[in-house]
């Protein structure tokens, strides 16, 4: 499952190590908030700013639990 | 966000198996029991139900009769090792997608890499809290839960946000364990449960307190008719369920319409 995805037709980037389906992105809302979230793909995390949340993703796998998240300042 | 705390108020208490416990403890202990038995919970499910788990889930996807033609779009909670997951999109149209999401990270885990390749651009793990989903409103055409909900410490809150995801349209399906109906059965049933079980996870698993809390918990969960009621009292219309292998199991339904 580390092979790339080799289907030519998809320009959307075939899922990699950490990387996050953009599909998933649209749907995904802070689980206090419900709102949008910012995805910082640096960090891999998904930020809400409403609830100053950062969730991070490991291994491709966003972590939406608040106690699991980093509190921004 | 009182509704959407993911956590009980101070001295809130729940059932942990027969132990009354504090809300926010049961999260707790519930994710120890399936760290623990993560890995080898597909094979405990085949024993401890000498295969007929599989019947129940596969009635669970007769149930959902996913389109053949319309692209299908599954949530299924509590669905770690993506057994359920796995099952509708290979019934389902061949655009479908589902996304799998668990509290319990090692159950993902499982699912993730179990995930057969014809499947790998249209499943998406995400870790999280049932009674807090992280997900827009209205966007999902199923929702499927399958020997999750007794584990979910507010059951009222999962179904409120079941209700919410779904699409109007969108259907609700929960399998669950349920209550035996049949003399003798029941105390047969009874025995199997509470003397064999616990002792088998003790031989595959290693350890026999988490299937101990498993059969307690079972015994802790509403009458199917009750869980109706409470399916019902979350929005749902078109509520019924059907009772399987003597009532051991039910599988409930309901529409977001």
């Amino acid at each position: 499952m580390t092979q790339p995805d080799p289907s030519s037709h998809d320009h959307s980037a075939p899922e990699q190590a950490g990387r996050l389906d953009p599909k998933l992105l649209e749907i995904l809302v802070c689980p206090l908030t419900k709102s949008s979230l910012h995805y910082d793909r640096d960090k891999q995390e998904l930020v809400s700013q409403q609830a100053k949340l950062a969730y991070p993703i490991r291994d491709g796998i966003p972590i939406m639990l608040p106690d699991e998240a980093r509190r921004l300042d | 966000m009182s509704a959407q705390a993911p956590h009980g108020q101070a001295g809130e208490e729940t059932h942990f198996g027969f132990s009354t416990v504090a809300l926010q403890e049961k999260q707790r202990l519930v994710d120890d029991v399936f760290h623990k038995v993560a890995r080898r919970y597909d094979i405990m499910n085949d024993v401890m139900s000498a295969g007929v788990h599989r019947l129940w889930k596969e009635a669970l996807v007769t149930a959902l009769r996913p389109s053949q033609t319309r692209p299908l779009s599954l949530l299924d909670v509590a669905g770690g090792t993506g057994d359920i997951a796995f099952r509708v999109l290979d019934a389902a149209s061949a655009r479908s997608t589902a996304t799998v999401f668990d509290i319990n990270g090692d159950m993902l885990a499982v699912g993730r890499d179990r995930c057969p390749p014809r499947f790998k651009d249209r499943i998406d793990f995400v870790q999280g809290n049932a009674e807090s989903l992280p997900f827009e409103t209205a966007r999902f055409d199923a929702y499927t839960i399958a020997f999750g909900i007794r584990n979910v410490p507010r059951i009222d809150l999962a179904l409120k946000e079941a209700f919410r995801v779904l699409r109007r349209g969108g259907r609700l399906l929960v399998l669950e364990f349920s209550k035996v109906h049949i003399p003798g059965l029941d105390t047969l049933y009874d025995t199997y449960s509470f003397h064999v079980v616990p002792q088998m996870g003790r031989l595959i698993a290693g350890d026999a307190a988490p299937y101990q809390y498993l059969v307690e918990s079972i015994r802790q969960f509403p009458a199917p008719d009750d869980f109706a009621a409470m399916i019902s009292e979350a929005g749902f219309r078109r509520v019924d369920y059907t009772p399987m292998s003597g009532g051991i199991v039910a599988l409930h339904s309901g529409w977001k319409l």
